[in-house]
C-alpha cells in the first residue's frame, strides 16, 4: 500500500489565524530564551527558535515533516519565558494533526484508539464491566483484611454524589492496590464521591495525537457522564494531562457542564487545613528529603502559582518544612519531565531520555531521596530517567505519603517506598 | 483507526470565575524597575501586587550601572557620584537629576542587600565605578557587580595571568574574541576551548550549563577539565554559567575543587545573569507576601474615587486587582510600555502623553552611530515632583498613579550606561511617594 504523504502547511498563514493579536512571529527578536529553556532543543536538529525562523522563511515542507513535533511535549515553557509572548505549541498541535495516522508515532495513535474503543475512555482499553469488577474485588479484599477499613466504600454510578472521581487506568489494570490509599482518604474526610462506569478513565492521548475529532468525543463522553450522574465536581485524580485535556476541551468545543473541574491537590490542601486529614511529619524521624515535581499540565498551563503553593503546603505538611527541597527552577518555570505530550507512549525512547536529562539534573541537584508528583506521566518518566542516568531517588504518589503519614498505608500499598521509608513503617 | 467522529460542537463558552485581589500598591512591569519597586514596597510593609510580561529582564548582564558616561563626553565616568552633580546642572529634567544622591545610594544598598540574602551576593555601591568586562572583551564602567564576576575586574586591574575558557558548541561567547580585544591592555591573557561535561554534541546554552553545574558530579568533571586548561595561570575566566540558583556556592565549590580563582563574564542573550535575577524575584517575592502574577499583561487600568482597578487574565481566567496606588514600570519599546506608530509614539496602557520629537523625521539622525544620539531615545513619560505622570494639561494624570524606570522621558539610558541606575533610583523614589500618599489617605 502506498504511504500517505504529509501535506505541507503554510505555517505563517496559520500563525496569523491561530495566534492572538500582538503575538505574531514577526515580533520574535530571535533572542533564544525559548530554545535555551526548552529540554527538546537540539533533538532532531530542531529547537523552538529555529521552528519560528523556519516558519518565517517559508520552510513549510521541512516543518510539516519534522519528527520534532512529537518530541516537543507542548509544555509551553517557551511561551512562558518569551518576552514577546509567542506561543508555538499551537503550531506544534497543528503540525501533529496534519500527519497522516499511519505516519504518526503508533504508540500515541493506539492509545487514542483504545480510548475511543470503549465507554470507559481508557487508554489501556479496560471496559466498564472490568473496571467495576476490579474496583469491587479490591474493595472486598480491603474490607476483609484491613479491620480499620471494613466499612470502606468505593461507590460506582452513585447518582447525585458531590464528587465524580476519575481514575488513571494504570491502577485498575496494573496495580489495583494503588487505588486504595485514595479511597481511604475519601473515607477519612467523609467525602461524598463516586466513580462512574462510563467515562471514568483519566488519560487522554487523543489531544496529543493531534486527533481533534477524537479529543472532542472523549471529552463529550466524560462531560455527559458527569452531567448524567448529577455530580457537582469533577475531581481530577493525580494525573496532569487529564485535567488539561478536559478543561481545554470543554472550552475549545463549548461543552455545557453542570459541574466544576477541580484538582485533588486543592482538596488535599483544604482537608489538611480543615483538620480532616490530620497529617504530620513526625514519622519522618530520619529526616528523609523530598522534592516535588510541578506537572506542566496543572501548573504552568492551567492553575498557575496557586496550585503550586497548595502542592508545597501539602508536601511540607507531610514531610516537614526542613525536609523539603524545591527543584530549580520550579512552579510555572519548571521544566517538563519529558513524559508529557504522549512522549512516553510514542516509542522514541532515546529522544525522550535526552529530553529528560534536564529533569534528572534538577532532581539530582536537590539531593532528595524522593520526588512527589501528582501526575502519572511525570511519575513514569522520572522513574525511567532515574534508572537510565543512575539516579538514586524514588518517585511517590501523594496519596501514598498521606496514608503513610496517617499510619494507614496497607501492606500492598507500598510499591513505591524504598527501604528507608519501609523501615520507618515497620 | 479511531472510531470517534467529530460532531459540530454547540456554540457555548464555559463560565469563568473572575478572581479578585485587594492591595495597597499594584506595580505594572517585571523589569528591574518593577522588581526593585516590589522589594522597596515590601521592606516598607506596603501590601503589594506585581504584574507584568517577562520583559527584558532576562537580557541583563547582571551588572548594575549607575552612570557610566556623560552624553557629550568621550571618556568613561570613574566617579558616578560626582558625575551626578554634573548631570543635575546640564540635564535638570533627567530622572536621576530629580533624586537626591543619598536616595540613589540607599536604593542601590537596599537592592543589592536583598540579593545577598538569597545566595546571589553583589558588591555594594562604592565611591567609584568598577571597570568590568563585556561579553566581547571590551571594558565598561559599572557600579555593582555580582560576586561571581568580581574577580575579573580585580585580575584585570592587577594584570594577573589569566585564561579565558570557552566551550565547544557554545555560541555567543568566544574566548578568542575576548583575548583579541583585551590583548593590548592585558598581555597575560590567553584562551582555551574545552568540552562541557556530558554535552558533547550540538549547540549548548549557558542556561543549560548553569543548571547542570548545580549538580555536584558535573562540577567535579568540569573542575578536572579546568585544571587542565589553566596551565600556569591561577585565574580562570568563564562565560556566566556558574549555577542558576546558588551561583556563589557553585563558584566557591569550583574554586575549592580546582584551587584556582574563577570569575564569570556576561554572555550575549540568552544569558544566565538575567534568568538568575528573574527566577530569584519570582520565588522570593511571593514568600515576602507579594501577589506576583508574572508573564501576564495588564489589559486595562481604570481609576475611581476610592481606588484603581487593573484587569488581566492568566491561563486560568480573568483577574481584577483593586488597589490604592499604581506604579507604572512598563519599560520602553521592547517591553511594550511605549509603542512606535507611524505618526507618533504612544504609551500603550493609558495613552499617557509621551514627550517626543514633533515629527517622525526627527526621531533619528542620519547616521545611526552619531555620537550625539537620537531624539527617539529621550522620548518618554513626563512626571511631576512626586513621580506622577502628567496629563495633557500638565497636571498629574491621577493622584494614585506613579511611574518608574526607563519609560521616563529626558534620558538615554543606553548611551549614558545608566539603565539599572534609573530603574532602581526611580523605583526607590516612586515607592517613597506611594508611601507618603498611602499615609495621607489613611
Amino acid at each position: 500500500m502506498a504511504e500517505t504523504p504529509i501535506a505541507t502547511i503554510n505555517f505563517k498563514e496559520e500563525a496569523h489565524r491561530l495566534l492572538p493579536e500582538g503575538a505574531s512571529f514577526e515580533a520574535c527578536l530571535t533572542c533564544g530564551l525559548c530554545s535555551s529553556g526548552c529540554p527538546a532543543s537540539g533533538i532532531e536538529n530542531m529547537d523552538p527558535r529555529k521552528f519560528i525562523r523556519m516558519a518565517e522563511l517559508g520552510m513549510d515542507e521541512e516543518l510539516s515533516t519534522t519528527p520534532w513535533v512529537w518530541c516537543c511535549t507542548q509544555c509551553k515553557r517557551c511561551h512562558h519565558v518569551c518576552p514577546m509572548n509567542i506561543d508555538i505549541s499551537q503550531l506544534v498541535f497543528l503540525a501533529r494533526s496534519n500527519w497522516p495516522e499511519d505516519k504518526k508515532p503508533q504508540g500515541i495513535v493506539r492509545s487514542c484508539q483504545m480510548i475511543c474503543a470503549t465507554d470507559s475512555t481508557s487508554a489501556m482499553g479496560l471496559p466498564p464491566a472490568d473496571f467495576v469488577f476490579v474496583v469491587e474485588d479490591v474493595l472486598q479484599e480491603v474490607q476483609a483484611t484491613q479491620p480499620a477499613f471494613r466499612h470502606l466504600q468505593a461507590p460506582i454510578d452513585k447518582q447525585g454524589a458531590h464528587f465524580f472521581v476519575n481514575q488513571n487506568s494504570r491502577e485498575p489494570m496494573s496495580e489495583p492496590d494503588e487505588m486504595v490509599p485514595l479511597w481511604k482518604i475519601f473515607h477519612l474526610v467523609g467525602a461524598d464521591w463516586t466513580y462512574s462506569s462510563i467515562g471514568w478513565a483519566a488519560e487522554n492521548f487523543c489531544m496529543f495525537s493531534g486527533n481533534e475529532a477524537a479529543w472532542y468525543e472523549v471529552i463529550k463522553k466524560r462531560v455527559d457522564a458527569v452531567n448524567n450522574l448529577g455530580c457537582q465536581v469533577w475531581l481530577n485524580t493525580e494525573c496532569g494531562h487529564s485535567y488539561y485535556t478536559m478543561w481545554q476541551g470543554m472550552k475549545r468545543f463549548g461543552l455545557e457542564a453542570n459541574f466544576r473541574l477541580e484538582s485533588l491537590i486543592t482538596y488535599y490542601a483544604r482537608w489538611i487545613r480543615e483538620g480532616k486529614l490530620p497529617v504530620n511529619a513526625k514519622w519522618n524521624s530520619k529526616g528523609i528529603k523530598f522534592t516535588v515535581q510541578d506537572p506542566c499540565m496543572i501548573v504552568r498551563k492551567a492553575y498557575g502559582e496557586a496550585i503550586a503553593e497548595d502542592m508545597r503546603f501539602v508536601v511540607t505538611s507531610l514531610v516537614g518544612e526542613e525536609n523539603f527541597i524545591d527543584m530549580q527552577p520550579n512552579r510555572s518555570a519548571n521544566y517538563c519531565c519529558g513524559g508529557g505530550g504522549g512522549f512516553l507512549q510514542a516509542g522514541m525512547t532515546e529522544h525522550r531520555r535526552t529530553y529528560g536529562k534536564r529533569k534528572f539534573d534538577q532532581i539530582a541537584a536537590t539531593g532528595a531521596a524522593y520526588v512527589l508528583t501528582p501526575c502519572h506521566n511525570c511519575h513514569s518518566q522520572m522513574e525511567d530517567i532515574g534508572h537510565f542516568y543512575g539516579g538514586n531517588y524514588g518517585v511517590v504518589h501523594f496519596w501514598t505519603l498521606i496514608c503513610l503519614s496517617l499510619g494507614i498505608l496497607g501492606e500492598n500499598e507500598r510499591t513505591y517506598l524504598g527501604p528507608d521509608l519501609l523501615a520507618l513503617i515497620d | 483507526m479511531t472510531t470517534c467522529q467529530m460532531n459540530t460542537p454547540p456554540e457555548m463558552d464555559m463560565k469563568e470565575e473572575t478572581r479578585h485581589f485587594n492591595t495597597q500598591l499594584a506595580i505594572i512591569g517585571s523589569g528591574i524597575a518593577g522588581f526593585a519597586a516590589s522589594i522597596f514596597a515590601v521592606n516598607r510593609k506596603i501590601a503589594t501586587a506585581q504584574i507584568g510580561n517577562t520583559g527584558a529582564l532576562a537580557y541583563t548582564t547582571g551588572y548594575l550601572d549607575l552612570l557610566g558616561k556623560q552624553d557629550d563626553e568621550q571618556a568613561a565616568i570613574a566617579d558616578p557620584w560626582r558625575a551626578l552633580e554634573e548631570l543635575r546642572k546640564n540635564q535638570p529634567n533627567h530622572p536621576l537629576s530629580r533624586i537626591p544622591t543619598a536616595d540613589i545610594h540607599n536604593g542601590f544598598d537596599e537592592f543589592t542587600a536583598f540579593f545577598g540574602e538569597y545566595g546571589l551576593a553583589y558588591s555594594r555601591p562604592g565611591a567609584n565605578n568598577i571597570t568590568a568586562l563585556t561579553p566581547v572583551g571590551t571594558l565598561k564602567q559599572t557600579l555593582c557587580v555580582p560576586a561571581t564576576m568580581a574577580a575579573g575586574p580585580r585580575a584585570f586591574a592587577a594584570q594577573k595571568p589569566c585564561i579565558i575558557v570557552d566551550f565547544i558548541g557554545l555560541k555567543g561567547f568566544s574566548g578568542r574574541q575576548v583575548v583579541a580585544n583585551l590583548h593590548d591592555r592585558w598581555p597575560d591573557l590567553g584562551t582555551e576551548r574545552i568540552a562541557f561535561p556530558d554535552m558533547d554534541h550540538g549547540e549548548i546554552y549557558p542556561e543549560v550549563m548553569a543548571r547542570a553545574l548545580e549538580v555536584p558530579a558535573t562540577r567535579e568533571k568540569l573542575a578536572a577539565a579546568l585544571k587542565g586548561a589553566a596551565g600556569q595561570a591561577k585565574v580562570i575566566g568563564l562565560p556566566a554559567i556558574l549555577g542558576m540558583h546558588r551561583p556563589d556556592h557553585v563558584r566557591a565549590e569550583l574554586e575549592r575543587l580546582t584551587s584556582l580563582e574563577i570569575f564569570e563574564i556576561p554572555t550575549m542573550p540568552p544569558s544566565v545573569p538575567g534568568i538568575r535575577l528573574r527566577e530569584l524575584f519570582e520565588q522570593v517575592l511571593p514568600h515576602k507576601g507579594v501577589t506576583l502574577i508574572p508573564q501576564q499583561k495588564v489589559t486595562a487600568l481604570t481609576f475611581a474615587a476610592e481606588g484603581a482597578t487593573l484587569s488581566l487574565s492568566d491561563s486560568y481566567g480573568p483577574i481584577r486587582i483593586h488597589t490604592q496606588a499604581v506604579i507604572l514600570a512598563t519599560g520602553r519599546f521592547l517591553s511594550g510600555g511605549l509603542e512606535a506608530h507611524p505618526d507618533e509614539i504612544r504609551e500603550q496602557l493609558l495613552g499617557l502623553p509621551v514627550t517626543q520629537p514633533a515629527d517622525r523625521t526627527l526621531w533619528y539622525r542620519d547616521r545611526y552611530t552619531d555620537r550625539r544620539g537620537h531624539a527617539i531615545h529621550r522620548a518618554g513619560i513626563a512626571i511631576d515632583h512626586a513621580f506622577r505622570p502628567l496629563a495633557r494639561d500638565r497636571r498629574p494624570y491621577n493622584e494614585r498613579l506613579f511611574t518608574a524606570g526607563i519609560i521616563l522621558a529626558h534620558q538615554d539610558w543606553i548611551r549614558s550606561r545608566s539603565g539599572a541606575g534609573i530603574a532602581i533610583a526611580t523605583a526607590y523614589r516612586a515607592v517613597a511617594e506611594v508611601e507618603r500618599f498611602l499615609i495621607a489617605q489613611a
